[in-house]
């Protein structure tokens, strides 16, 4: 795979902006973003209230992602070209849901939101108006996510990676530092997880680095490249980003998201955690 | 914003830390231009080795904060047509620290 599969940048975009197939969708957490502004044609998903079960913790069902879908007006056949704020954590995350849900034809934009805004490229406020369509998801690929068990089962034999920054690796703080610290949850990682900062593998304009850079990176923090890898954060986002770096960038084979991440893990009852640096 | 949710919401999350720090180490301020607040721009915050740790886009009133731990921290703003700017500051438990930051 290479990364014109995967990846697009805002010159394809403001070419391809108006093709039919092409569908731009941006996803984030807080969508007053989008309300402001967003580039042309793009429909919005809420990362929340679009995304997430609003019952359970999980994911919505497969005739939900459908309803979504269908009426946002994306068909089977479209490509979806997915862009957010916060770096693309939230594109990525609907990049792997997409890919969950079985749409194979996805590409991020690389840079995402901002390396569009402080490229002084257009925003509009006016809302793209598209036909409902009958959209139908497949199974949930189960190849990709993670869920606690296998988390737990996975220390000292898998690739563990923890991709929040240091401080919340270490279990000095419980969330990121643009957010308050008071949380429930223990301080601390899965025991014999590397921590690799999911900002480690973007550039300052929020672009991903060179394969051969994400490489190196990955290497020399101890990545047996041979294994299979769980990624997580706090909430399954930022994670969500570095399994695209590891999958569909540098093409590593089996390479879950665990989307309970910290929240779930450093909740549960009995599992071992570890605090301070990575052993 | 959410307590469960992760992302950076323009300005920082809106907490009551505006004004008063209670538990947090806060770090935050104010981004201008020529004298008036710059809306359109990112915030990072560094560690003191220099490495990542949060960004948050500017909020409309120039704003920006962030929950850091006790130490030495970099702000670098980010804005369109190349804007660069850099501020050290220390961050206490209990201590708001605000900046101002013209570009």
């Amino acid at each position: 795979m290479s990364r014109s599969d995967v990846l697009v940048d805002a010159d394809w975009v403001e070419a391809h902006v108006d093709d039919p197939g092409v569908v731009l969708v941006e996803v984030d957490e807080d969508t007053s973003a989008y309300d402001k502004g967003h580039i042309r044609n793009a429909v919005k998903i809420d990362w929340r209230a679009d995304l997430q079960d609003p019952v359970r913790r999980d994911f919505v069902d497969r005739a939900g992602f459908e309803a979504l879908l269908s009426e946002r007006g994306i068909s089977n056949d479209d490509m979806v070209i997915l862009y957010g704020g916060n770096n693309n954590w939230f594109a990525a995350y609907a990049y792997w849901y997409f890919k969950v849900y079985g749409h194979n034809n996805v590409k991020l934009l690389d840079g995402g939101r901002k390396k569009w805004e402080l490229e002084s490229r257009d925003l509009v406020t006016d809302v793209a108006s598209r036909a409902k369509t009958s959209y139908h998801a497949k199974e949930q690929d189960s190849s990709i996510r993670a869920f606690r068990d296998e988390v737990v089962a996975a220390i000292g034999q898998r690739n563990l990676v923890d991709v929040r920054s240091p401080d919340e690796f270490t279990g000095r703080l419980l969330a990121p530092a643009h957010l308050p610290q008071e949380q429930a949850q223990r301080g601390g990682h899965v025991p014999s997880a590397r921590n690799v900062p999911w900002s480690k593998a973007a550039e300052e304009d929020g672009t991903f680095k060179s394969d051969d850079a994400l490489r190196s990176l990955y290497g020399g923090a101890g990545l047996d490249f041979s294994r299979d890898t769980i990624a997580y954060c706090r909430i399954g986002e930022r994670s969500a980003h570095t399994w695209f770096v590891l999958h569909e960038l540098l093409g590593q084979p089996n390479v879950k998201n665990y989307d309970g991440s910290w929240t779930e893990y450093g909740s549960l009852v009995g599992v071992p955690i570890e605090v301070g640096d990575a052993r | 914003m959410s307590a469960d949710g992760c992302g950076a919401p323009a300005g920082g999350a809106p907490a009551s830390a505006a004004k008063e720090a209670g538990g947090q180490a806060v770090v935050q301020g104010r981004v201008t231009r020529n004298g008036s607040a710059l809306p359109l721009g990112y915030a990072r915050l560094l560690n003191s080795g220099g490495d990542f740790v949060a960004e948050v886009p500017l909020g409309e009133d120039g704003g920006f904060r962030f929950f850091a731990a006790p130490g030495s921290w970099t702000v670098r703003v980010l804005a369109p047509g190349n804007i660069r700017a850099e501020r050290v500051v220390s961050a206490d438990i209990g201590k708001v620290t605000d900046l101002e930051v013209a570009v």
